[in-house]
């Protein structure tokens, strides 16, 4: 084989493509993402067929079990145990983690397209509209994120939806800052430049050079701020912020029933509890392996 | 001789500063010249002289703290000076195209060449992406990239610099620009690289009529490509003339003192290559000496005391000096082998 044929065929092997492929190759030999990617798929499955997996109904009640004292623990029929109504605990959980990623998402989802709207103006025009977006995002900065919320939620009444909005609008300013601060660096690149010299318009520099450059910190944050979302939105559920109808499973409403029965039933509280930091460590693990896999200075290695 | 045609651009007394924290920065202080279509001027300096300000200040693309204060430059009868972001826009890169020093980095990382190359054509006429990847396969042929058509569809970290800037060369020229303007187009490629891109440079410019400023620090790009040479210091043109009589007879101490300190093949064995003494001028005020003066040996007394104009002291050469060096200075310098 020749010294050409060889070389080409090393580059080949060296070089998995473009960005995001390289990403995603790295990402996969991650042994911590892998373990966060499995226990996210199986909380987004179990939420997707909640239906299928709970024997009984989140809200079927069956006094009869609880008539005396609360409350059973795990048993054949309750995997789980029943909670202080006579409710399946295994069911509740599974249907929680619908309402625990619906309401993880759409915070996010509400955070990031406001955070990522406002810091993409900021960084890229500058100036008095920069002054001002960023003075903005700083006051919401300077109030504690939990305590924030709990004001949004008190202005807008309790309910899930509202703690949806309270906990997305917590996140504005989070991905607001670090996206304007990923557009400042890149807004010099040499190649903003040389777009700008052969004449394309502001618009498609910033959303197709600018933007790409500098989304990745945002994607890693975005996942870990889906698990600070499911915690905080447990936590506002806790304090009865959450959904009114206290029959909703969800797992922060849920612990605040079971305080009551915590010496007799720790499972009520424990099981939620569980589900919780679950979620929570998968959407973790994700963020840290992608945090991993889009660093360019680890780029290049495996 | 490229006077007897009418200017493709014309550039008159351009200054530019910059605020900064320490105060303004008089980057480029009253330079004028003129380029007719398919000539190709070169201007020298080193750096920091405001080669590069120039040019972006020409196209509206200054950093944000850069300001023009002062000039003109007509181009086809508009002054670039003078027109709205807008405007500019719609003549960058269709009329006025810009190559820079550094194609590693000049090329967007996330985006395909084939992509990057589509832009120009995608803003300026309206193609579709069908057209426009037609045009962009027959750009990458012309500038000598094998196998184009797979090429198109390859990041830039997959090419290598003299590619690179092959493919920058192909993205500036697709438009077909009357004026390309080219900012250290070799700096950062090897030297055999560099040959190539320098003809490939010099064959599509003169395959097209296109007007060509070359901006370099490299005395040998500019005397193998450029017809007239402007030499600039401290954001003034020093010295203009055809590149053969710079070579040959330097006048201006600054284009001596230049040509001292570049080694060549033919000198004799002994000759000993003289730096310039000093370091270039600090920009923080407006020139009230010959900006020159603290480092040259022709100093006379009146260098110090105003900006010596740029006089015509022969036909087709202007120098900015009150003590021009001899005609034959150099000649004798090269000859004797005696610094």
């Amino acid at each position: 084989m020749s010294i050409a044929e060889l070389e080409s065929r090393e580059i080949q092997l060296e070089q998995p493509q473009g960005l995001w492929s390289d990403a995603w190759y790295r990402l996969r030999r991650n042994r911590g993402a892998l373990i966060g990617f499995g226990l996210v798929s199986t909380f987004v499955l179990v939420a997707l067929f909640a239906p299928l997996i709970a024997p009984y109904g989140p809200r079927e009640q069956n006094l009869s079990l609880v008539a005396d004292g609360c409350c059973p623990g795990p048993s054949a029929e309750h995997l789980f145990g029943v909670d202080q109504l006579g409710r399946d605990e295994f069911s509740r959980v599974v249907y929680g983690a619908r309402y625990s990623l619906l309401i993880g998402v759409v915070s996010v989802a509400v955070g990031l397209s406001f955070g990522l709207v406002l810091g993409a103006i900021a960084g890229f025009f500058g100036g008095i509209t920069d002054s001002v977006i960023m003075r903005l995002m700083d006051i919401m900065l300077a109030i504690p994120g939990l305590l924030l919320a709990i004001g949004i939620v008190a202005m807008l009444g309790p309910g899930i939806w509202q703690i949806m909005i309270a906990v997305g609008v917590v996140n504005i300013p989070i991905f607001a800052r670090l996206l304007r601060g990923a557009v400042l660096g890149q807004r010099e690149n040499d190649f903003v430049l040389a777009a700008r010299a052969i004449g394309v318009p502001k618009r498609t520099i910033l959303g197709s050079h600018i933007l790409p450059n500098a989304v990745s910190p945002v994607i890693v944050a975005g996942t870990l701020a889906l698990a600070t979302a499911i915690i905080d939105v447990a936590g506002l559920g806790f304090l009865g912020l959450g959904p009114q109808d206290p029959a909703t499973p969800e797992w922060g409403t849920m612990l605040t029933g079971t305080i009551r029965y915590l010496q007799t039933a720790p499972h009520l509280a424990i099981i939620p509890g569980i589900a919780i930091v679950i979620s929570v460590l998968g959407f973790n693990l994700i963020g840290d392996g992608l945090r991993e896999a889009l660093d360019p200075k680890l780029r290049g290695r495996a | 001789m490229s006077a007897a045609r009418t200017p493709l651009l014309s550039v008159d007394d351009l200054h530019v500063r910059f605020g900064t924290s320490r105060g303004l920065v008089y980057a480029v202080n009253g330079i004028s010249f003129d380029i007719a279509p398919g000539e190709t001027l070169g201007i020298v300096g080193e750096s920091g002289c405001g080669k590069s300000v120039t040019s972006l200040a020409l196209l509206g693309i200054l950093a944000r703290n850069g300001r023009v204060t002062a000039g003109s430059a007509m181009f086809g009868g508009r002054d670039l000076l003078k027109l709205k972001d807008d405007e500019l826009r719609s003549i960058r890169g269709r009329e006025i195209a810009m190559i820079f020093q550094d194609p590693m980095t000049s090329l967007n990382p996330v985006l395909t060449i084939g992509k990057q190359l589509r832009e120009p054509l995608e803003a300026h006429f309206g193609m579709d992406k069908g057209q426009a990847n037609r045009r962009a396969l027959e750009l990458l042929e012309q500038v000598g990239i094998p196998s184009a058509k797979q090429r198109l569809r390859d990041y830039p970290h997959q090419f290598s610099g003299g590619m690179r800037q092959r493919v920058m060369i192909a993205i500036a020229l697709a438009c077909e620009p009357k004026l390309l303007i080219a900012d250290e187009p070799t700096t950062a490629l090897d030297v055999t690289i560099q040959a190539q891109i320098l003809e490939l440079l010099r064959t599509l410019v003169s395959e097209r009529d296109t007007a060509l400023m070359l901006i370099t620090h490299d005395l040998g790009v500019v005397a193998g490509m450029c017809e007239r040479v402007n030499v600039m210091y401290a954001g003034m043109f020093m010295e203009t003339a055809t590149a053969t009589a710079l070579f040959a007879q330097p006048r201006h101490p600054y284009t001596l003192g230049l040509l001292q300190s570049v080694p060549r093949l033919d000198s004799g064995r002994r000759q000993k290559l003289m730096p310039i003494p000093g370091s270039p001028r600090n920009m923080l005020s407006p020139p009230s000496e010959c900006p020159f003066a603290p480092r040259c040996r022709y100093e006379v007394e009146q260098s110090r005391q105003q900006v010596p104009p740029l006089e015509e002291i022969e036909p087709g050469r202007l120098v900015r000096c009150f003590n021009p060096v001899p005609a034959d200075e150099w000649q004798r310098q090269r000859v004797g082998g005696a610094a």
